[in-house]
């Protein structure tokens, strides 16, 4: 299965009791990626994480993970590794004892799988922590661990449902950090269902959003942001004392509608009209007061972020 | 690479072993085995208490007692097989472990196989409990040799079927209260036909109906054999119904195994 897709999927489709979850997906991830996984509460990305892990069977189409195809499911779960939204974890069980439990489940002999736990607890960062009870742990040190369960079959595909959900800012950039470092050392293939577009830009090549359970944007996070979000402002900085000139000169424009900004004297807002291409608009636009000797003391660009391409897609159509 | 159903990969050991280990350790180390089995112990403790002083003031035949007693230990052992089943799969889900289990290559068959062993081994334990309780009241009458061995043939028929039984709810059910409420409820329904006037008993149909339930079925046949002096051949008939009772429900416990999966709402 060498040079196989990561992850492919094809027209799938799941309802929960004629409630429509995910809708003719599709699908596909090179090996390696880091794919962030965005859509807003209920837009179905636990769904198909959960059909792609083989937890839950899809009620149409096809998929094949790391080229495994849907219908070799055991086969499919010996190369998947899963962190699930809002896990859960024994109580009364030592991190040590529940990560060579899974261990064995996946076949490793006892004393193997009482040493990959010990490693890769190390690897998370749990190695002090992991002979004390799973009631004792924070819940950064449960997504840690939940992380260490999901390597211990050394997957080619990592699902991470939320990883950083319920953490403090210091606890996010913690586990942010060693999943990419993850990444990094495996070369797996992520992919990291969130809510923090900022995780996203950070960490990820590409992404994929889902909205009301279909794929509205996906792309390298640069593409979808340019796609989805094209600029349509800008604000420009001038001497304030030149601040009535720059407006005469920008109404002579057709590439764009120039305003004073409100309090800021010396500051314009420029309104690129829709079809425009942004960038040009707004060049044409400074080039122009350059000619007229109007001085421009700063320029930025609105939008053209992914959050405002997220909040563009998902907003209701 | 390992054929699917035994060893997941490689030489560890079989997925249902795993799990069985698991289980015990957690029921019997961390959960709820040892209480159970106290109160266990304490109800047989007054049941033994009881029928010995009613004995002593010749309100009950010794044999009766060693019935009466040997009953209480066959039901009340099965039912604690019952609450452990219950709780296996459903409790699982509740508490959003189910979706780490399943991620595993291990056979869904693995996993309720596991379960299912910890399950029985509350019936073992229990068992092992009540066994000086039944020598104690029959070593007067001779029937402490039929009466152990009785008890554990039908007791482990029952706590079979109500292993099977229990694993079956709690993998259909999302929620625990109502798999062990279901649970409960079929079980009191078992014990209905013992409430019936004895002329409905003695009717044709109010033989057919004891003879099907397992749970009367083998309480009669364990009746049959200490007070009546039975041969253990002589009423085999009576075990008909656990017997197929054990067989059908473990099987259809095994049948849902391999449609084990999430429900829609459940939790990681």
């Amino acid at each position: 299965m060498a040079g196989a897709l990561a992850l492919q999927a094809r027209g799938l489709r799941k309802a929960y009791r004629g409630v429509v979850a995910v809708e003719s997906l599709d699908l596909e991830v090179e090996p390696g990626t880091v794919l962030g996984f965005l859509g807003p509460n209920g837009a179905g990305k636990t769904t198909v994480i959960r059909m792609l892990s083989t937890v839950l069977r899809p009620d149409a189409g096809w998929f094949a993970v790391a080229g495994v195809p849907q219908d070799q499911p055991v086969e499919i779960r010996r190369r998947v590794g899963v962190l699930p939204e809002s896990a859960g974890y024994p109580p009364g069980q030592t991190g040590e004892e529940w990560v060579s439990f899974h261990a064995e489940l996946f076949g490793r002999p006892r004393d193997d799988a009482r040493a990959t736990a010990r490693r890769l607890l190390a690897e998370v960062g749990l190695a002090e922590r992991g002979g004390s009870l799973i009631s004792g742990y924070s819940r950064g040190m449960r997504q840690r661990l939940g992380i260490a369960r999901a390597l211990i079959n050394d997957p080619q595909v990592v699902f991470l449902d939320e990883p950083t959900l319920g953490l403090d800012p210091m606890g996010q950039l913690q586990v942010l950090e060693l999943m990419t470092g993850i990444a990094r050392e495996h070369g797996v293939t992520i992919v990291l269902s969130t809510h923090l577009l900022a995780e996203v830009e950070q960490a990820c090549d590409r992404v994929l959003i889902l909205h009301r359970g279909r794929v509205v944007a996906q792309g390298t996070v640069a593409e979808v942001a340019r796609r989805a979000a094209a600029p349509r402002r800008g604000l420009v900085k001038v001497p304030p004392q030149l601040r009535i000139r720059a407006l005469e000169v920008l109404a002579a424009s057709e590439a764009v509608a120039a305003a004073g900004a409100g309090d800021h004297p010396g500051e314009l807002v420029l309104t690129m009209p829709g079809g425009a291409a942004p960038d040009n608009a707004a060049s044409l636009a400074l080039r122009r007061l350059l000619e007229a000797d109007v001085p421009v003391l700063g320029f930025a660009l609105e939008g053209g972020r992914l959050s405002d391409a997220f909040l563009t897609v998902t907003e209701d159509r | 690479m390992a054929a699917v159903g035994d060893r997941p990969v490689g030489v560890g050991r079989r997925a249902w072993m795993v799990v069985a280990e698991r289980e015990l350790r957690d029921l019997w180390l961390a959960g709820r085995g040892l209480p159970l089995l106290l109160a266990y112990s304490v109800l047989l403790s007054v049941t033994s208490y009881l029928v010995a002083a009613n004995q002593a003031l010749n309100f009950l035949e010794q044999r009766e007692a060693v019935s009466l007693t040997l009953q209480v230990a066959v039901a009340v052992g099965a039912l604690l097989v019952l609450l452990g089943a219950a709780d296996s799969v459903s409790g699982e889900r509740e508490r959003g472990t189910l979706e780490s289990l399943l991620l595993s290559p291990a056979p869904r068959r693995a996993l309720i196989i596991g379960k299912g062993v910890a399950a029985l081994s509350l019936w073992a334990a229990a068992w092992a409990v009540s066994v000086p309780y039944v020598w104690y009241l029959a070593r007067g009458v001779g029937v402490v040799g039929v009466a152990v061995a009785s008890g554990l043939i039908v007791g482990s028929l029952l706590a079979l079927f109500l292993a099977g039984y229990g694993l079956l709810i709690s993998t259909i059910l999302s929620s625990n209260r109502l798999s062990l409420s279901v649970s409960l409820f079929a079980l009191l329904a078992l014990y209905a036909p013992t409430q019936m006037p004895t002329a409905v008993q003695n009717s044709w149909i109010g033989e057919l109906l004891l003879r099907v339930d397992p749970f009367t079925a083998g309480l009669r046949y364990l009746g049959r054999l200490i007070i009546n002096g039975h041969s253990p051949g002589q009423d085999a008939g009576w075990l008909i119904g656990p017997i197929v009772a054990a067989v059908v429900a473990a099987s259809l416990a095994l049948a849902a195994a391999n449609r084990l999966t999430l429900h829609g709402g459940d939790q990681g």
